[in-house]
């Protein structure tokens, strides 16, 4: 098990927006996080990163309990979030965001990890030069995705990558997800579109206010009729 | 003799020791979006540290040069001290506080600073030892010292170093990257706390020399004396564009050149007989070529806060700054 959850809740001042999630995440796994909008997805990501406290219950990642560990020491432990609205940086490069994805790395590398992003990527790579700023949505969400994967991580949390996008550009990066899933990246995928995400994932969570409503084997969720009438817009 | 030129010599030497002063509010400004007042005070403790050393070594025999350099020598490492201090104890635990309350901090800790400094220091204005000599050139009418033509060459120097360290190396990046969006620095494996940490401390050894210049230029240190130069430096950098870098530099060598030109041309444009029918009026006695000046050129001071005030009704962004509200 490379990622569990334990009755994880996060407040807000008196707002509980986690209210005691159990979750995990096996190696090699593609997981999704499914749920409306202000379900808790979000919040959920942020408590294992510890971008927000942990207010009850345990994140354990690789054997340790990290539910107090400080933001920059997770991507040295191969844990890494691409936030909701991709969180480039703007006013530095491409090549630059590049490099501060393998910050956290001390090894040689880098160099060799930066050509083969762009290769993975090569409409980033005519712009490395370019602030990311200036990238139009889907190229920014390809960095953000690119950096992440410049720390080498062995779990990636996406928060919702797909967000804002045309349809064309939501299916290359769902195809880059799958790619990554298929490069034996362990994946735990927040997602708005439910149809997309269970179909690239093996097992899906399904959050409702602040709680897990529904959870199992992607199938058996495509199929749920909860799932159906609520998450891919048919009728019950 | 060349006023005007002469003016812009004194200007860009005075400027560029600004412009150093200003990087150090520019990039605190930019990444925590905290105005630090009281790093006008790291500047006088860098000139204080130096005034004692030297004083200490100028009848020793050293080389005055060596002498000069052992006094900046001291400086830098205790003002990287003071600079680290205040962040680790001052601002670091109002991080997540209201804006007000680091600002009043700031006003504090410089205070505090002042009256460390007078205790260690006395309240007297304290005489820079006059080693180094002076030799003076004459440029196209224009008088240039070799003090002042190695304080510009310092500060050049400095600058260009400063813009490497930013925009050429891990560390520099890793600066801009936590001034754009720290919670995603976070994520990337940064320590935004040693980043900030480096921040004040890069800028308070630019302050240390900038306080060594400053002090040797004037040929004297006060324990008061970095409120002033601290409010110019400050306005270089809101003329330039508070956060931004080349701002910093750029506004601090204009303010210089603004202050002297105003100092210098002040007391002629304000002098009322040149002004024939006002003389008149007034009842101004002007005969055989006599002067009645309203401005002298104590006024200098005055033009910095000019500047400060006309940026700030006309393009509070400054001149290189991006839009009101964004990030360096
Ligand atoms: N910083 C915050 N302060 C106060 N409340 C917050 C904060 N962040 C989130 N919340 C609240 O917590 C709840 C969960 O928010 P969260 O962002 O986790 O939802 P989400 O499932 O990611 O939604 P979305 O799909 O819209 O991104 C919401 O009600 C939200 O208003
Ligand atoms: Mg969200």
């Amino acid at each position: 098990m490379l990622l569990e959850i334990l009755g994880l809740e996060v407040r807000y001042g008196g707002i509980r927006a986690v209210k005691g999630v159990d979750l995990r995440v096996d190696e090699g796994e593609l997981v999704c996080l499914i749920g409306a909008n202000g379900a808790g997805k979000s919040s959920t990501l942020k408590a294992i990163c510890g971008l927000v406290p942990v207010h009850a219950g345990a994140v354990r990642y690789a054997g340790a309990d990290i539910g107090a560990a400080p933001v920059h020491e997770l991507p040295r432990r191969g844990l890494v979030l691409v936030p909701e609205g991709r969180g480039v940086f703007p006013q530095l490069t491409v090549d630059e965001n590049l490099a501060m994805g393998a910050y956290a790395r001390g090894d040689g590398e880098v160099d060799a990890d930066l050509e083969h992003q762009y290769e993975t990527f090569p409409r980033l790579k005519e712009r490395r030069s370019q602030t990311a700023g200036t990238l139009s949505g889907g190229e920014q969400q390809m960095l953000a995705i690119a950096r992440a994967l410049m720390a080498r991580p062995k779990l990636l949390l996406l928060d919702e990558p797909s967000m804002g996008l045309a349809p064309m550009m939501v299916a290359k990066i769902f195809e880059i997800v799958r790619e990554i899933a298929a490069r034996g990246v362990t994946i735990l995928l927040v997602e708005q579109n439910a149809r997309l995400a269970l179909e690239a994932a093996g097992r899906g969570y399904v959050m409702e206010s602040g709680t897990i409503a529904l959870s199992g084997e992607s199938s058996g969720l495509l199929a749920d009729s909860r799932v159906r009438e609520a998450y891919l817009g048919e009728g019950a | 003799m060349d006023v005007f030129l002469q003016q812009v010599v004194n200007g860009v030497t005075l400027g560029a020791v600004y412009a150093v002063v200003a990087l150090g509010y520019t990039m605190v400004y930019g990444i925590i979006q905290l105005i630090n007042f009281a790093h006008g005070e790291v500047v006088m403790i860098g000139a204080m540290v130096a005034f004692s050393v030297i004083s200490a070594l100028a009848p020793s025999g050293l080389p005055p040069l060596a002498v000069v350099l052992l006094g900046t020598g001291f400086a830098i490492p205790v003002c990287m001290l003071v600079g680290y201090s205040m962040e680790r104890l001052a601002y670091r635990p109002l991080r997540r506080a209201p804006r007000l309350a680091p600002l009043i901090t700031a006003i504090g800790i410089s205070i505090i600073l002042q009256h460390l400094a007078l205790m260690i220091w006395s309240r007297n204005i304290l005489a820079f030892p006059q080693i180094l000599g002076t030799t003076t050139y004459f440029v196209g009418g224009a008088a240039i010292t070799n003090v002042q033509i190695a304080i510009i060459a310092i500060c050049v120097a400095l600058m260009g170093g400063l813009a490497a360290l930013v925009y050429r190396t891990r560390l520099g990046t890793a600066m801009r990257a936590t001034a754009q969006n720290p919670q995603v620095a976070g994520l990337m494996g940064i320590d935004i706390n040693r980043v900030i940490a480096a921040t004040f401390v890069i800028g308070a050894a630019l302050a240390a020399v900038a306080g060594v210049l400053y002090g040797t230029y004037y040929g004297i240190a006060q324990y008061t004396m970095g409120s002033v130069l601290g409010l110019k430096a400050f306005s270089a950098a809101v003329l330039g564009g508070i956060g931004n870098i080349p701002g910093a530099m750029l506004g601090g060598v204009l303010l210089g050149v603004v202050e002297a030109l105003g100092a210098g041309y002040i007391g002629d444009v304000s002098d009322l007989c040149r002004y024939g029918w006002i003389a008149a009026l007034m009842d101004v006695r002007c005969a055989d070529g006599g002067h009645f000046i309203l401005f002298g050129s104590e006024y200098q001071d005055v033009f910095a806060f000019l500047v400060l005030i006309l940026v700030l009704v006309l393009r509070p962004s400054g001149l290189l700054g991006e839009r009101v509200g964004e990030r360096a």
